[in-house]
């Protein structure tokens, strides 16, 4: 016998499972991909399998892809500039275009990166690749915005949580404010665009569990600024997680 | 582990969050989102194809994919990572069947559990959770088939090269499979 019978309710969750699994061929991979681009039900016993199965993926360890991934993924969207810059330092330019008058501290902050190498692992929270993850919250609990802090490199991943703006021109600055300490300006950040700051050397120490990370709206006008003038519009602890 | 329940959730919330801005074609979320997966995504993609210019041509399918289908991600269907993750494979497996066909893989043997030499602890609490129901319905298949599922999803290999490995019919290969599955739909639920 070659064939299993089964109900026919059950041969397209059977054909979502093979695919999958992937021990179909060509052909037929392609065939099914097309129906599931265009059949949601058949979509859904593609995610359900895809759920079931995603577990073992986990279990897989990382390899840092070579610089030359991106700028190829750059060229094949037809992006002409992706070539030349690296991920985060193309987005920093394409980010600030519009604010020249800040390009000097982008600069200050790049080759500043380029010189200091992290004066010790800091060590966070135990998580993937010294990475610690919050959520700075406005006063009524609402999230603001989700930072990714990466301890090993030194920089830290600030994406906005989309909602309406009523800034009246301010900027928003991120602060680390170290257990007993004044606060310390990372910089400007975006509250529309995720944004990577590079950590100053020797603020990286100051990544640690027990740092509070917060927002204030600025004038953008001489950034960082030694202490914050506006009122904190969000905050989260790094020992929070 | 309670922190590290929060931590995934804030992982999950942020990759959504920059998926929803990559759906809206924007640029720096893209960037984002290669920054924070990329290594994920390749240690995937390299599992699959041994050749490792091979996975980095798969890893660029998967973000010029990941790009264009962002606004097709439904944060009630699936999580952010197991989205990412299973766009990795299945991109490394349509490579793997566009390339000619490997060496003689050795023979399959399946009289034992293969164990997964890269496998390690579970990090989060909902992936530990979606983990352990996974392993308990395989292991209410017989031993054979346990490994044969594991085999054929580790190794992306097709239903005839797998009746190759193992010298068996392909018509066994197949329904020793197919019973697999429904069987492991069966537990699994809905």
């Amino acid at each position: 016998m070659s064939a299993v019978d089964v109900p026919p309710e059950d041969t397209d969750d059977l054909l979502a499972a093979e695919l999958v699994l992937g021990v179909l061929d060509s052909t037929q991979r392609r065939d099914l991909q097309a129906r599931a681009d265009s059949d949601r039900a058949f979509a859904e016993r593609v995610s359900y399998w895809e759920g079931r199965f995603a577990p073992w993926l986990n279990d897989i360890q990382p390899v840092e892809p070579p610089a030359r991934v991106w700028s190829r993924i750059g060229q094949r969207l037809g992006w002409q500039d992706a070539d030349q810059a690296s991920a985060s330092l193309r987005g920093s330019l394409a980010f600030w275009r519009t604010a020249a008058a800040l390009s000097a501290l982008v600069a200050v902050v790049a080759i500043g990166a380029l010189f200091q190498r992290p004066a010790q692992q800091v060590p966070v929270v135990s998580q993937p690749a010294g990475q610690a993850v919050t959520t700075l919250r406005h006063d009524d609990g609402t999230a603001g915005w989700l930072v990714s802090v990466d301890s090993a490199r030194g920089s830290v991943l600030v994406v906005p949580v989309p909602a309406p703006a009523n800034s009246q021109g301010r900027v928003p600055e991120l602060w680390v404010i170290p257990a007993g300490q004044a606060p310390r300006s990372l910089g400007l950040v975006s509250g529309d665009r995720p944004w990577t700051v590079t950590v100053p050397a020797n603020l990286r120490a100051t990544l640690v569990s027990g740092s509070v990370l917060a927002v204030t709206l600025e004038v953008a006008a001489g950034a960082p600024h030694a202490a914050p003038a506006g009122p904190i519009v969000a905050k989260g602890s790094i020992q929070a997680l | 582990m309670e922190g590290n329940s929060a931590f995934h959730d804030a992982v999950l919330r942020m990759l959504e969050s920059l998926l929803s801005q990559v759906a809206l074609g924007n640029r720096e979320a893209f960037e984002a989102l290669y920054r924070e997966t990329a290594a994920r995504l390749f240690g995937i993609c390299l599992r699959v194809l041994a050749e490792r210019s091979e996975a980095e041509d798969a890893l660029q399918d998967v973000f010029t994919t990941v790009w264009r289908k962002a606004s097709q991600f439904d944060a009630t269907r699936s999580g952010a990572t197991s989205w990412l993750a299973m766009i990795a494979r299945s991109k490394a497996i349509d490579r793997l069947r566009s390339l000619p066909a490997r060496k003689n893989r050795a023979d399959l043997e399946l009289a034992e559990d293969i164990e997964d030499p890269g496998a390690s602890p579970p990090q989060q609490a909902q992936a530990a959770t979606d983990r352990a129901q996974l392993e308990s319905c395989l292991e209410q298949l017989e031993p054979r088939r346990r490994a044969l599922i594991r085999a054929a999803f580790f190794e992306g290999s097709t239903y005839e090269e797998l009746a190759t490995r193992l010298q068996a019919p392909l018509g066994s290969v197949k329904s020793w499979i197919r019973r697999s599955l429904l069987q492991l739909r069966e537990c699994l639920g809905p």
